[in-house]
């Protein structure tokens, strides 16, 4: 089974997040790149299946400028991936999600693959575009949000379920696949530092600028972040100071019906 | 003048969606006054009827209904190619989609089919006078915003559930039409669908989708005390959530994790019980737009994000605040 998971470098959850001078992004400034989040649960979950179908292999794919993109595939390697590929952005390039998975796509079309896994969304723009984009411009069905993802061998089909609103619905599809992950494992495992060196070692593949369709080295996609802020600060909670417990329900309802106006 | 735009209509249970009605509302905001620019709302599936009735009275400029069973399950691939085909028929520039489930999967697989432009997530949208759109969009789990300009003359939007108000009914009926069922030909391989289990919140609204949630956390001390707040969920027609504490327990099954690893809400009012307020869960329910804290711990997290407080022993002031809320609702 060949197992392709998408992955892209994100600002480290902890990062305190500062618009740039043009007040048009994140000033990136110090900001560390990692792997996690859906990204994570997606690399992970490639690997749970790896670990579960005899003679798989798992080839973790990236787009983006260096050397942040490097490093998560880097990450990917230490933590069980087979190989990986660097899909090269321009730093200068203006890009948007959509234009992302046009370049990703150009990746998977380069490598056989029975089954691409990618999050739901990145942690970072949460634009939950670039799974079914890719879907599409690659001519395979696409599911999510999808939990339970396991590989039916008898059946020759993955087997999954969507986490839709009101319930859960039980799928069966057969390869090829884009699956779109909802499940997130809140400890994924972590790479051994032998790995980690290792990993320095493996040759990652690269798809250059040069082999991408001229549209997305030069041309605007087809948005762009006019404006980065951060909202008001919240000032902390207006507290309900109160004697009795009933006291306290009644000024709490009367706070949201007639000053939150959030409450009928 | 431009084409019409488009918004897509999803149904559960045979009645169109919240979400989507939604949608309709900032249909009509970005096509501008009836008489500018039409609006279409669009039905796809078999038994469109009931739903089609009642988005006839939305204010809408036309309801097409696009009659076929194999539209009756959600596939990404064959949604996006028949909604494509009529978006080019018509010649529209805008399509609406609803961020449900099936919403978010359908966006980037439709722009990419119609070759247009995408955005995700909108919690608000206005055009300048020069036609181009510009939305707002949390990012970072809210804890920044982006607006985004839309370079390109097509373009699919995809909107946040209840950023935006439904429009109220009215009085003139908007006019139903029958459309043709697109050419589906050179499908990708499909999945099938092989059974449906309903969430264990019963019945309740769904977490994603619910206006109003109560969520729990580790100061409930067992699962037995959740009934504390499904009376008050059941007080509110509230969804019930939970912290990451309390699913990695086993309290409540992973469906119920509200948070960075879990779900991301955003329902007009959140009810954080017992909850600490780790930054892992406040990414997940930051953008509701109010947050209510109950807590014994004055020094909680939670109440810096919180916009009301309550320090005290949830075992009281939660069956109290039921209790009070029934009385305020009549019932």
């Amino acid at each position: 089974m060949e197992l392709l998971v998408l992955i892209k470098p994100v600002p480290d959850p902890e990062t305190r997040l500062r618009p740039n001078a043009t007040g048009t992004g994140l000033d990136t400034d110090g900001v560390k790149w990692v792997l996690t989040g859906y990204d994570e649960s997606a690399v992970e979950q490639a690997l749970l299946l790896k670990e579960a179908i005899p003679g798989s292999k798992v080839r973790a794919i990236a787009f983006g400028t260096a050397p942040r993109t490097e490093e998560i595939l880097r990450s990917a390697l230490a933590l069980g991936c087979d190989a990986a590929t660097w899909v090269e952005r321009a730093a200068d390039a203006s890009v948007d999600p959509m234009r992302a998975a046009e370049a990703l796509s150009v990746a998977c079309k380069r490598t056989p693959f029975d089954l691409i896994v990618v999050g739901k969304q990145a942690l970072d723009d949460e634009a939950g575009l670039v799974g079914p984009a890719v879907a599409e411009r690659l001519g395979v069905a696409d599911y999510g949000p999808v939990v339970d993802l396991r590989w039916d061998a008898a059946a020759s089909k993955f087997t999954f379920a969507r986490a839709i609103e009101g319930g859960s619905e039980r799928m069966s599809a057969p390869t090829p696949l884009v699956v779109c992950l909802q499940q997130a494992w809140n400890d994924p495992r972590t790479a051994k530092l032998q790995n980690v060196l290792k990993a320095r070692r493996i040759a990652i593949d690269k798809v250059a600028l040069a082999d991408l369709p001229a549209e997305i080295k030069s041309a605007p996609p087809g948005t762009h972040v006019g404006a980065f802020r951060l909202p008001p600060p919240r000032t902390g909670a207006k507290m309900v100071e109160y004697k009795t417990p009933e006291e306290a329900a009644q000024k709490l309802v009367q706070l949201l019906r007639e000053e939150a106006k959030v409450l009928p | 003048m431009s084409g019409p735009v488009l918004v897509l209509i999803e149904r559960r249970n045979a009645a169109p969606v919240r979400p989507s009605l939604e949608a309709l509302g900032v249909g009509r905001r970005i096509a501008g006054p009836p008489g500018t620019g039409a609006v279409v709302a669009i039905l796809l599936g078999s038994g469109l009827e009931p739903a089609v009735a009642q988005v006839a009275e939305l204010g809408a400029d036309k309801v097409l209904t696009v009659t076929d069973a194999r539209f009756d399950v959600f596939h990404a691939a064959v949604w996006s190619a028949a909604i494509a085909a009529i978006a080019e028929e018509l010649e529209a520039m805008t399509i609406l989609v609803a961020g449900t489930s099936n919403g978010r999967q359908l966006v980037g697989r439709l722009a990419a089919r119609w070759g247009a432009a995408a955005v995700t997530g909108i919690a608000d949208i206005s055009r300048a006078a020069d036609g181009t759109l510009s939305v707002v969009r949390p990012v970072f789990s809210g804890r920044a915003l982006e607006e985004v300009k839309v370079d390109a003359p097509r373009v699919v939007l995809g909107l946040r559930p209840n950023a935006f108000p439904p429009p109220d009914p009215s009085d003139s009926k908007t006019p139903v039409e029958a459309h043709a069922v697109p050419e589906l030909s050179a499908l990708p391989a499909l999945g099938t669908v092989t059974g449906f289990e309903p969430a264990q919140s019963g019945s309740g609204p769904d977490l994603s989708e619910a206006t109003v949630v109560v969520s729990g956390g580790r100061g409930l001390k067992g699962p037995e005390n959740f009934r504390l707040l499904e009376d008050l969920a059941a007080s509110l027609g509230a969804a019930i959530g939970a912290s990451r504490a309390v699913t990695d327990s086993g309290w409540k099954p992973a469906s119920f994790q509200v948070g960075q690893t879990g779900r991301t809400v955003s329902p007009q009012l959140y009810i954080a019980v017992g909850i600490s307020g780790a930054i892992q869960h406040v990414v997940g329910m930051i953008s509701s737009r109010t947050i209510v804290a109950i807590n014994s711990d004055p020094n909680a997290p939670i109440f810096k994000v919180a916009d009301y407080g309550i320090v005290g022993d949830l075992f009281q002031i939660v069956p109290a605040l039921t209790t009070e809320i029934r009385r305020v609702r009549g019932n």
